[in-house]
């Protein structure tokens, strides 16, 4: 029995040390990690799914972070011009541009990218639905679009529908990553093979397994500064407490702490002399939104009591340990329109009653449901809810939360029915229009996205200011529109962004985050040592 | 024997089957529309309509559960929405690491629990079993998750000896195993020192002593081989257990394995890799019992003969 027991215990000895003691890692990689993997590589089937596009692809500008907001520099184009009436834009491409498999990129591939989002008509149809014959090619009643005229090689131009200031900046969307014409009309299934997924941006596809991980090299016919990265692995770890451990022993170089506990950030990263602290304004907001369908939430100064019994400065403090910045209008800071002059609403509970009892509501009466999507919502995003409803029973209010997965969710809020929910918004490039006409710019999109605002007035003013040439008039516009919106209207009650915290590892001299509110980052931007 | 054999296999296609049918009209009929929840919140209702025409879910249900079943035979069982790429090729890849994962875990608990068994059975009461025993029901206590973290933080996290999650290489499921076989090893253990000790009461082991067989030999040769029947059967039915997927121990080490993917089928409605996903882990199941109950008739000659 003793040889038993000692045989036992040499096993286990054995399994122990099994020591799979990590190499150091090769120098120019970079390695990161991520909650969900990926579901394409194809901008015209994801809206989430933005760094492939954005490292392996160019666009003809791109948004690149300035002093407290950010310019549209040109990145494939060398110039643009505009016409008088603000509906065509001609252009020239850089010369000597190639994709990584060797071949031209010219003005067919940005001609053929245009078609393609249409064609496919699944994600990211709205720029290219903005020139002349993009109706007619996504209803397949056409196969060219009319308004984009290619000159020659380098020359192109393209005629909208309608005058848009914001054009140039729209350009720089990873949704308008332009393709290789002939890999990708050849491509069985384009977006999800690394071997079909050529770009003429900094890094190559090399591997990409699903569930598990996807590589990124330089491309080394990339035509811009080459990158201090030169491989970058990125990692499906669908656990945040394991993302934490590996980034702390060393296995990972660069977090997104946005998926961390706050408590973990707050105890575990702040004040560690191993880690460098990166943080940008995730530049967009999380507001509440009420439907103006429903019995009580129709009326205005419901919407502004609500609004009134919030204080925005608690969930900042309470819940986000001060990793968030307060947003009083719809258009965030760091856009170019963004007013400092906003208000939004002032915390004032005993105001927020005497409200509704101007309104005539008395104590109690007012009820709505507070949706939750259970699937997506964070923590934080959670106790939010929690919050708000409990401020809401203060004054009075009940705001009955009901959580919904996620394709009960989908339904329910496409559908315009839904009473009040809590979502946020990044913006994708630095025009106003990004939010404002997304939001209030159609009847359509005001029912799903604004939950029924009914002043058509307004709707059409939001549509109208997106063809404003002149910038001045355009902003103040804008502004005008952002206080009657919010401060006369209540359409919704804008609260916070967060900031966007990043962890650098020992290997990491330093690292730019891109300015837009998605997640992805441009690998180009991070420093090695 | 063989008759019997036949006939329970006949019963598991027939509930595979019966499956089949169950998951894939149940995935139709809750509420929600899996074209919106793939599409997220940008898509406009044209396009939802015409994605909803292209992937036949606006055909009638009875059409849309023949035309799987005729693709489904040809080993076709569509394309995931959320991952965009065939669901075969999606299963093929998660189910190696889950076959592995199960493998290492399997045979983490089996010999370690049996080991564990047999000393506590041979120490009964003393301080060895005490300990033995306290390990095996921590292991049925312990939920996964914190077994998971807690061997991470020990032995990835501070004493760097193996990776902290993935399956670069085979010492990735060391860890995992180990966490996901420790419950396995505390059944298996508790068992195995139970029926020990019963079958050591039995006459014939006193019979065996009486001839003059030595500890070592009655132990192994005539008690273990009688007490292992049902500790059998048990490692059976948790072989294919673990073999149907493990969704905490995979989502913990970032193994992309089965349990994994069925997660991500759920929060995506993703009805094809769904469906899949759960037709596989029921196949594993059913045919993990068929297996369990033909080896109990091999080894137990009074069942061979009721057969």
């Amino acid at each position: 029995m003793k040889k038993f027991i000692s045989l036992f215990i040499v096993l286990a000895l054995l399994l122990c040390s099994a020591a799979a003691l990590a190499d150091d890692p090769e120098p120019g990689l970079l390695r990161t990690a991520i909650l969900y993997d990926i579901r394409t590589m194809d901008v015209a089937k994801t809206t989430d799914d933005y760094l492939i596009p954005m490292n392996v692809f160019d666009r003809l500008f791109e948004t690149r972070p300035a002093k407290n907001s950010s310019d549209v520099v040109k990145s494939l184009v060398t110039d643009f011009s505009v016409s008088e009436d603000g509906l065509t834009y001609s252009f020239t491409l850089r010369e000597g541009i190639v994709f990584s498999n060797g071949s031209a990129l010219t003005a067919s591939d940005v001609q053929y990218t245009f078609e393609r989002l249409l064609k496919i008509a699944d994600q990211n149809t709205e720029i290219p639905l903005e020139v002349v014959g993009g109706e007619a090619v996504m209803k397949k009643e056409a196969d060219t679009l009319a308004g984009f005229k290619v000159t020659d090689d380098t020359h192109f131009s393209i005629t909208l529908t309608a005058p848009n200031a914001g054009f140039p900046a729209e350009l720089s969307s990873p949704a308008m990553s332009i393709v290789d014409a002939e890999t990708t009309s050849k491509a069985a299934a384009f977006g999800t093979e690394p071997a079909d997924t050529i770009g003429s941006g900094p890094y190559i596809v090399t591997e990409w397994i699903s569930g598990d991980h996807y590589t990124l090299v330089y491309n080394e016919k990339y035509w811009g500064t080459a990158p201090s990265v030169k491989k970058l692995i990125v990692k499906t770890i669908p656990d945040a407490n394991t993302q934490n451990s590996m980034f702390l022993s060393g296995e990972l170089d660069i977090i997104d702490l946005k998926n961390q506990d706050v408590a973990i950030v707050e105890s575990t990263y702040k004040n560690n002399p191993d880690v460098q602290m990166v943080n940008t304004p995730n530049v967009g907001l999380t507001y509440l939104l009420m439907n103006e369908n429903q019995k009580y939430l129709k009326d205005p100064k419901v919407r502004k009591a609500i609004g009134m019994a919030i204080n925005v400065d608690e969930i900042i403090q309470g819940i986000f340990r001060g990793n968030a910045q307060k947003e009083n209008g719809i258009i965030p800071t760091g856009v170019w329109a963004h007013s400092d002059d906003m208000k939004g609403f002032t915390y004032d509970l005993e105001g927020a009653k005497a409200l509704l009892k101007e309104a005539g509501y008395a104590e109690g009466e007012v009820t709505f449901e507070l949706s939750m999507n259970s699937t997506k919502a964070s923590d934080n995003v959670k106790l939010v809810y929690s919050y708000i409803s409990s401020q809401l029973k203060k004054i009075g209010i009940t705001a009955n939360i009901v959580s919904y997965e996620d394709s009960a969710w989908a339904n329910k809020r496409n559908s315009g029915e839904m009473e009040s929910f809590v979502a946020s918004w990044g913006m994708d490039y630095n025009d106003p229009a990004n939010i404002m006409y997304t939001f209030f710019g159609s009847a359509e999109n005001t029912k799903m996205r604004s939950l029924n605002y009914p002043d058509a007035s307004i709707i059409a003013r939001v549509s109208a200011a997106r063809a404003i040439v002149d910038d001045a008039q355009r902003e103040a516009e804008y502004k005008a529109l952002d206080k009657k919106l919010i401060e006369e209207d209540a359409a919704w009650i804008p609260m916070y962004t967060e900031l966007h915290l990043w962890g650098l590892g020992k290997r990491v001299a330093s690292f730019t985050p891109q300015w837009a509110g998605f997640t992805d980052f441009y690998a180009a931007d991070v420093t090695l040592k | 024997m063989l008759r019997t054999l036949a006939h329970r296999a006949l019963q598991a296609i027939i509930v595979l089957i019966g499956v089949v049918l169950l998951i894939f009209v149940m995935l139709r009929i809750v509420p929600g529309n899996p074209v919106e929840t793939m599409m997220g919140e940008h898509a406009n209702p044209e396009t939802i309509a015409r994605m909803t025409k292209e992937m036949g879910l606006d055909q009638p249900l009875l059409t849309q559960f023949f035309q799987y079943i005729s693709s489904a035979v040809r080993g076709d069982f569509g394309t995931s929405y959320s991952l965009g790429k065939p669901v075969s090729q999606l299963i093929g890849n998660a189910f190696v690491n889950t076959v592995i994962l199960a493998v290492f875990a399997a045979l983490f608990a089996w010999i370690f629990g049996i080991a564990c068994g047999i000393i506590s059975a041979v120490k009964k009461n003393r301080l060895t079993d005490r300990i033995f025993m306290g390990v095996s029901l921590l292991g049925i206590s312990l939920p996964v998750f914190m077994s998971a973290m807690f061997l991470q933080y020990i032995f990835a996290f501070k004493l760097h000896w193996l990776p902290i999650s993935g399956t670069e290489s085979w010492t990735g499921f060391i860890l995992p195993a180990i966490a996901l076989g420790w419950n396995s090893a505390g059944q298996v253990a508790q068992m195995t020192r139970t029926t020990l000790l019963e079958t050591l009461q039995e006459d014939y082991i006193d019979t065996a002593k009486a001839k003059g067989r030595g500890p070592t030999g009655v132990l192994l040769r005539h008690a273990l081989r009688n007490a292992m029947l049902p500790v059998l059967t048990m490692m059976t039915i948790q072989f294919s257990g673990l073999l149907s997927g493990a969704v905490i121990t995979e989502t913990v080490f970032s193994i992309n394995g089965v349990g994994r993917l069925m997660v991500q089928a759920i929060s995506g409605r993703d009805i094809p890799l769904l469906q899949a996903t759960a037709l596989l882990a029921t196949a594993v199941v059913i045919f993990g019992n068929l297996l369990a109950d033909s080896l109990y008739s091999v080894l137990d000659p009074r069942i061979r003969k009721e057969g």
